[in-house]
């Protein structure tokens, strides 16, 4: 039914290196909690194709806005640069055509679609594998697809409420805190890029695909599985919000400089030494040199709170600065508490070349990891919605163009 | 002994997996590095890490908060059954040269190594991307470091909220009055993990294209800084972000976290479109809301959000949050109990009903629950092998059915040192 044609990664100059994932073909029918996959697909070079209704994807609203003021907000241009859009109402059977011969040329199909949604429109996994056996296909859902919750309604707020992080995130006297931006929909597409990649090394050694069904809730919740169950069923201590320090590890937090907060975290028998002897230097405390402090934090437990006043009674002494380089000269897990703003003079993100410059002028986050003969590719164009119709559905599904003027006038695409 | 035990589960439970077949190396320790090798253990891989006693894992360093003597119990920390369940240990003193040659040799039958310690020691060790890859040029190996392998700050030390702070989430994060907000389970390490082993599958896949390995260089503060997307964009843009208490930008209105009756007990409510607005005012009986032509949309709310606000935490604060939930929810609007892990191991149906929970085997503890690993595969599902080794639990298997090694060539290694025998009866104290 469809001619096979080049992508526009094979297609594009043929010296450049191509990206670890070229070749591989996704499709991303994918609301705010699905992008984050695609994305990391895309950014590996993936030829990543996003299907959006004909209005665009809702997540083009998504605040903050750029400075320019227009749409897509910058929720939307982090998540989908590099990817192609076409706009598909798949009410439209015409339209639902051209979906399923899109998925059956593809290696994955990322979807967040309700239950059901999917099966009742003839595109759900069993209809689509029979074209396409090697078909991974890979849902991603606020609750999973089954379950007597599966059809809760939901947000990134619902889903990190469910997922136990808001309940140990911030202070005990404030309410539940959630860390900033959609760290829900950050979990859930980490983890469903993983699956989705262990699924196509097994279909490409066995010729078969299958069904991945992604909790977000799930996702998020082993993402904070230091305060799960395993510890939980282990000491009956149900964790709960307790501040900047870690409550397992002693000392860790926030200390006072003279321009600013340093943070600190002690693990190892050894950072406690070298800690102990530097405030010692520093302030003359004999006390902190004390064994019945040493050994593994579990050891200091019960002193939290006095080696605490002896950390600040140093820190108070230095700037941030002083206190985060001499501290890791000495081998001490100490770092700046620094804003995002900060980030635009860090020095060791500037060695590294880490921002990119978008299309838009703004920079943008650069890679999450290097690989050493593949290049990251983010940061490229952000489509707009069905900029890629023509060029996927004449060029590449082979659609002519009689069909395709059709198609719109019924507004199915 | 429980070594047959440990190795037919660590080495064959899950046969089946979709990932079977594969080798894994692991020089690692704590969480951002091992949670890489257990979700691949878990898939089907073979996956071997090498430790030593002279630089024990802190996870190993585990005692119960209430043991008056903080004794440790190396196997039986449950965050080690979480970041190392269904692994062959094997212990190597990496500081001499025949330990150094036996790591070579286990990276040569390897597809894929993986290391987080601080940035130049696996160089110094002769165990680096150069060394290695001349053994087996198809090898991909990932390196998670803190701060990444190159630049003025390589080899600086940090923990999980070390990143959560260098990298500006903190301070983003929580209500805006608080200068660094924290949540209690280091979230850069286990996301690192996940973006480390999509980078590994990644490689692999052009692997099985070109036939070539490659180097995966991962810095936690980058991958960190990443997560914060469009609010990292924005503050370098030099724009403020959104206004409301969370800091976060508003897309639905009201939005937030209503204290319920109880102890510390938390609604938290997303109202997402003017049909759960309507729904909402339904099940708090509010018809003069419902009613009000100025609070139809969302952004007339949220002129009024303080008065909304008021009235939402009115009607919760005499209820619990799951019987507010499930009111709610019954009128189609996005409402959920802020959980903690009791309500979510023993009053959550929806976790409990989808195996979030798995049993792990244990080699002294029977068998231990922990969260499963969500991966959603249909057809070829994760399961855990065997969880609580000691410190060189698997010497013999990886040594001598992997490598090949005779008893004798084993009992002159232990000799030389560059290899550790187990404990024996001693282990646990020792190998703190």
């Amino acid at each position: 039914m469809f001619r096979g044609v080049a992508t526009a990664a094979e297609s594009g100059s043929g010296k450049a290196a191509q990206g670890a994932l070229a070749g591989t073909r996704v499709i991303e029918l994918a609301d705010e909690s699905g992008c984050y996959c695609g994305k990391l697909f895309a950014d590996m070079g993936a030829d990543v194709v996003k299907v959006e209704p004909l209005g665009g994807d809702p997540a083009r609203g998504i605040n903050p806005r750029a400075p320019d003021g227009n749409e897509p907000g910058l929720f939307f241009r982090c998540n989908n640069s590099g990817k192609r859009s076409v706009t598909l109402d798949l009410e439209h059977a015409g339209a639902r055509e051209l979906f399923a011969g899109l998925v059956a040329r593809a290696d994955l199909l990322i979807e967040t679609t309700p239950a059901g949604y999917l099966d009742q429109r003839g595109l759900g996994y069993g209809q689509q594998s029979q074209a396409n056996p090697a078909l991974v296909a890979c849902s991603i859902t606020p609750h999973g697809r089954s379950g007597p919750r599966a059809r809760w309604k939901a947000s990134a707020l619902t889903v990190e409420a469910m997922s136990g992080s808001m309940h140990v995130t911030g202070y005990a006297e404030d309410p539940p805190g959630r860390l900033a931006g959609r760290q829900a929909w950050t979990a859930a597409g980490s983890w469903a890029a993983v699956s989705s990649m262990i699924a196509l090394w097994h279909a490409r050694n066995t010729g078969r695909g299958q069904w991945i069904d992604i909790s977000a809730t799930e996702c998020l919740a082993s993402v904070a599985h230091i305060t799960g169950v395993g510890k939980y069923l282990d000491d009956g201590i149900v964790p709960r919000r307790s501040g900047p320090g870690l409550f397992a590890s002693v000392p860790s937090g926030t200390y006072r400089c003279t321009d600013g907060l340093v943070y600190l975290m002690v693990n190892r028998p050894s950072h406690w030494k070298a800690l102990a002897a530097w405030i010692n230097e520093t302030t003359g405390n004999k006390e902190v040199l004390d064994p019945m402090f040493e050994g593994a934090s579990s050891a200091r437990l019960p002193h939290r709170e006095l080696l605490d006043i002896f950390i600040n009674e140093m820190t108070a002494s230095f700037t941030v600065d002083q206190v985060y380089r001499e501290g890791q000269r000495r081998r001490i897990a100490f770092s700046p508490v620094n804003t995002l703003a900060d980030l635009a003079g860090d020095e060791q993100l500037a060695a590294r070349g880490y921002f990119v410059e978008g299309e838009d002028g703004l920079r943008y986050p650069g890679a999450p990891f290097r690989h050493s003969a593949t290049p990251w590719q983010g940061g490229g164009h952000v489509p707009a919605a069905g900029e890629h119709n023509r060029e996927l559905l004449l060029g590449e599904l082979g659609l002519d163009a009689e069909r395709f003027e059709r198609l719109v006038a019924e507004g199915a695409l | 002994m429980s070594a047959d035990v440990s190795v037919k589960n660590a080495a064959t439970k899950n046969a089946a997996g979709a990932l079977a077949g594969l080798r894994v190396l692991e020089f690692t320790s704590a969480m951002a590095g091992p949670w890489v090798g257990r979700i691949m253990a878990a898939c089907g891989a073979e996956v071997v890490r090498v430790e030593s006693r002279d630089f024990p894992d802190v996870v190993r360093g585990y005692s119960r908060p209430d043991d008056p003597e903080h004794v440790p119990r190396p196997g039986e920390s449950p965050w080690f059954t979480d970041w190392n369940a269904g692994k062959l240990f094997v212990a190597l003193d990496l500081r001499r040269p025949r330990g150094v040659e036996l790591a070579v040799k286990l990276a040569a039958r390897a597809d894929v190594v993986v290391e987080n310690h601080a940035a130049g020691v696996m160089d110094r060790l002769g165990l680096g991307w150069q060394q290695l890859s001349a053994a087996n040029p198809r090898l991909v190996m990932l390196s998670s470091s803190g701060y990444g392998a190159t630049g003025p700050a390589a080899g600086y030390v940090s923990w999980g909220p070390n990143i959560m702070a260098l990298s500006g989430m903190a301070a983003a994060s929580g209500f805006a009055e608080r200068e660094c907000t924290m949540d209690q389970y280091a979230f850069p390490d286990p996301m690192t993990a996940l973006h480390g082993l999509f980078a590994v599958m990644s490689a692999l896949e052009h692997r099985r294209q070109t036939g070539r390995g490659q180097y995966v260089d991962l810095s936690q503060f980058e991958c960190t800084a990443g997560l914060a997307g469009e609010l990292l964009v924005d503050a370098l843009a030099g724009l403020s972000v959104g206004a409301t208490p969370s800091r976060q930008p508003a897309s639905a209105c009201p939005e937030g976290v209503y204290r319920c009756s109880g102890e510390d007990r938390w609604l938290a409510l997303s109202v997402q479109d003017d049909g759960q607005w309507a729904g909402l005012c339904r099940v708090l009986g509010r018809s003069a809301w419902l009613a009000d032509a100025g609070l139809v949309r969302a952004d007339g709310r949220l002129e009024r959000a303080n008065e909304i606000n008021e009235g939402i935490s009115d009607w919760t604060a005499e209820r619990s949050p799951f019987e507010a939930s499930e009111q709610l929810q019954a009128a189609g609007v996005a409402a959920a109990p802020v959980q903690n892990v009791d309500d979510q191991y023993h009053h959550d149906p929806q976790l409990r009903g989808r195996g979030f929970f798995e049993l792990v085997e244990h080699l002294t503890l029977g068998t231990v629950t922990a969260c499963a690993l969500p991966l959603g595969l249909g057809d070829t599902p994760a399961a855990s092998g065997v969880a609580g080794a000691a410190v060189a639990e698997h010497n013999d298997y990886v040594l001598g059915e992997l490598l090949g090694l005779s008893a004798a060539d084993i009992a002159e290694l232990e000799r030389d040192g560059a290899v550790q025998p187990p404990a024996g009866n001693e282990k646990g104290s020792n190998d703190q």
